[in-house]
């Protein structure tokens, strides 16, 4: 066959993915892009214009309700907190399941809960569970541990970090899988012939296991960066919207505050992109500095 | 053409290797489900007897509407009308989307708040040329939504207003003060007693995380939202900060509210007997008579230091028709909104859920004159201010939330709240019209 015969017939192959892609990935984004150098509000929905770059600089440079660098910075901390809880949870389950423990398929299962419940029904639980008065953290903290109450849902600071206790809960359960498969692939000689030479437990951990499982462990926790960067469900849904005076929000629940609230449909595709733009370039980074892309052997 | 495409497949098929003519079953597989893909999720020509409606309404209100709708299909062989529950923020959203691609349901029924924004993105068509004058003469005004000088909505419950709810198991007769309001639901405290400093049975809850259950107090300390334009917020004075220090003080200094409480919570109190009284409106009543309350519904009381009554908001709730709609089928829709705008069906809908009516005649049926909750609830719309449809009232709920909030927890001071509560709710005008 030649070649303009088989690059034919490779295009040939390659145009139903690249049309799905086109209209579920490619258009909305462009039309993302466009929006956000656009001026579609409620009063100008279906007459919006072009006004250049005026949305970003709105963003950056006039003050916002929440303020943009505030809920920005706190974007990095739910993210940076969320996903080393993720991690450090994660992967200690995994180096306990990984052991020759009896009824581990249980606590398997069990650990894996978290994640098979739908966010929706987790964070209104959660929710109910953090009333000052009648949920059962309070209970809790003051029957049982003889601990004043806190006012979960009514301080932002609390608030806060209700939603963090949250989503850590919800969250560890992946972390803990993709290591345990980590470790599950890594040879078993390797610790055997670390034992004959006398290494401690701790040495063959940072020695053999953290090394090995690195290769999977980085790309899942890019992945962790993101899915948890982008979380909407869980600060919506237990912040009731952002509660207690939108001071709970993080950058995507701003985002879809604006749009869907507000109808500043350009300002949110402006905010959009803006976040795009940061995990991306995050994401490059980190995989570059951390050379996740590189075999371990 | 088609033979060549066939002669070019075969010989390429010919001359590859067979692991590429498993790949290339697969892709081909690939592209029927593209095709098929594409052809689903093409805009199909409009079913001229499918018809579809979202709505809002809470369960027991959809028990009502799923048993006229069954009602109407059977009467009427061949046409299928699906309804979409969406809650209200989403259904005002998904629908503003919906049809600014075209697409949508064909009627949508919900509160009166959204129709300003409906308008403002012409995504529901105007009605008056629809109806005829003797028909919408038979509605209560309030019921039709006449907004820019367009009929855009017309009502089958006026209401969807706040009331006081009392448990008749620990009050005979409800508070008309706040006086007296303050002084029974102490009196109930202190009968059933205390656990840890919290009272057995709550005087009185509510959902104050909202700034819609908060109007009441503000209107009967006698402010409004809106100034005589209706369109500029009004929300620093004295008033604001009143009603604010009131309801704090409820909390704070007579104690009888609980500390946090958001609609669930106040819904659970109230259902579970450990709240005595309940500001809520007439959507929920027919639940906590179905769950073995023994409730009664009575006008808000009146705030002593003004003499006003608290008002709550009151709006009609209705349908509206999609600007999408095909001009064919709006006889089918006109068809079946007569129906459930019928009195029948409303009659049927006022009895099970206690909610007025919008039809004047009946308004002299004996048994909405002898219901006596719908009657008290009759009192409380006559008390209540229409709420305002127009779209800068969504920047004065969002105005009005974080300080609100922030007044409830302690971290604003009334004053302070009523300040930037006006701030932003300019502010946010502004930038909707920007």
């Amino acid at each position: 066959m030649n070649t303009d015969r088989t690059k034919q017939f490779i295009g040939f192959l390659v145009i139903p993915s690249f049309v799905l892609l086109a209209a579920v990935v490619f258009y909305p984004f462009l039309y993302n892009v466009a929006l956000a150098f656009g001026n579609m509000n409620l009063n100008k929905i279906r007459d919006w214009q072009f006004i250049g770059f005026r949305q970003f600089i709105k963003i950056f440079t006039e003050p916002s309700q929440p303020d943009f660098y505030a809920v920005f910075g706190k974007t990095i901390i739910w993210t940076v907190v969320n996903v080393a809880f993720h991690v450090i949870l994660g992967v200690f389950l995994a180096l306990l399941l990984n052991q020759k423990i009896k009824g581990k398929a249980i606590y398997r299962t069990l650990l894996i809960l978290p994640w098979a419940i739908p966010q929706y029904i987790v964070a209104l639980t959660w929710r109910g569970m953090f009333n000052y008065e009648y949920g059962s953290i309070n209970l809790i903290l003051t029957k049982f541990l003889g601990m004043p109450a806190v006012e979960w849902l009514r301080s932002p600071t609390e608030a806060f970090i209700a939603c963090i206790i949250t989503n850590v809960w919800l969250g560890f359960p992946f972390m803990m899988v993709v290591a345990l498969g980590a470790l599950q692939s890594i040879p078993h000689e390797l610790y055997e012939a670390a034992e004959i030479d006398g290494a401690s437990w701790w040495h063959k951990l940072r020695t053999i296991t953290l090394p090995l499982i690195r290769p999977v462990m980085i790309p899942a926790i890019t992945l962790g960066i993101v899915w948890t960067f982008n979380n909407l469900n869980i600060v919506w849904l237990v912040s009731n919207g952002g509660e207690p005076s939108d001071r709970t929000h993080i950058l995507v629940s701003f985002v879809y505050k604006a749009a869907f609230n507000f109808y500043s449909f350009s300002y949110a595709a402006a905010l959009s992109l803006v976040i795009f733009l940061l995990l991306l370039t995050f994401s490059m980074v980190f995989m570059k500095q951390s050379k996740a892309t590189e075999g371990a052997y | 053409m088609n033979r060549i495409i066939y002669l070019h497949i075969k010989e390429l098929w010919l001359h590859t290797e067979s692991r590429f003519k498993l790949v290339a079953v697969v892709v081909l597989l690939g592209w029927s489900v593209l095709v098929l893909a594409m052809v689903g999720c093409g805009r199909k020509p409009d079913d001229p007897r499918r018809i579809v409606i979202w709505h809002q309404m809470r369960p027991d209100e959809q028990v009502i509407l799923h048993r006229q709708l069954a009602g109407y299909m059977a009467a009427h062989p061949g046409i299928k009308i699906e309804e979409l529950f969406k809650e209200t923020e989403m259904l005002r959203s998904a629908y503003v989307v919906g049809a600014l691609a075209g697409q949508g349901p064909d009627l949508v029924y919900g509160p009166s708040d959204p129709v300003g924004v409906y308008e403002a993105t012409k995504s529901i068509r105007p009605l008056e040329d629809l109806f005829s004058q003797e028909y919408l003469s038979a509605f209560d005004s309030t019921a039709l939504l006449r907004y820019r000088g367009h009929l855009y909505q017309i009502a089958d419950k006026i209401g969807n207003h706040l009331a006081l709810v009392y448990n008749k198991k620990y009050i005979q007769k409800p508070p008309t003060t706040d006086k007296e309001l303050i002084n029974l639901s102490k009196a109930i405290q202190a009968k059933y007693g205390y656990v840890a400093g919290r009272p057995n049975v709550y005087g009185i809850t509510w959902n104050y995380t909202e700034p819609f259950f908060f109007i009441p107090f503000y209107t009967g300390f006698g402010g409004w939202v809106f100034g005589e334009d209706g369109v500029t917020p009004t929300l620093d004075n004295k008033s604001m900060v009143d009603a604010l220090n009131f309801i704090r003080q409820l909390r704070d200094d007579d104690k009888i509210v609980p500390n946090e409480a958001d609609y669930e919570i106040a819904d659970a109190l109230f259902k579970d007997g450990k709240a005595a009284m309940l500001i809520n409106g007439d959507w929920s009543w027919a639940g906590y008579a179905q769950k073995g309350i023994d409730i009664g519904v009575a006008p808000l009381p009146r705030i002593s230091a003004t003499g006003l009554w608290c008002a709550p908001m009151t709006s009609p709730k209705g349908y509206s028709m999609n600007v999408n709609v095909d001009k064919e089928k709006i006889p089918l829709l006109l068809d079946l909104l007569k129906y459930l705008l019928s009195e029948e069906c409303e009659l049927e809908t006022a009895k099970a859920l206690n909610t007025a009516p919008t039809r004047r005649s009946l308004y002299r049926h004996p048994e909405i004159l002898s219901n006596e909750i719908l009657q008290n609830s009759l009192i409380q719309i006559t008390h209540g201010k229409p709420m305002p449809v127009v779209p800068q009232m969504r920047a004065v709920w969002d105005a009005m939330r974080p300080s609100y909030q922030a007044v409830m927890g302690g971290a604003r001071t009334p004053e302070q709240a009523a300040r930037d509560m006006q701030a932003q709710a300019l502010r946010k005008i502004k930038e909707m019209n920007e």
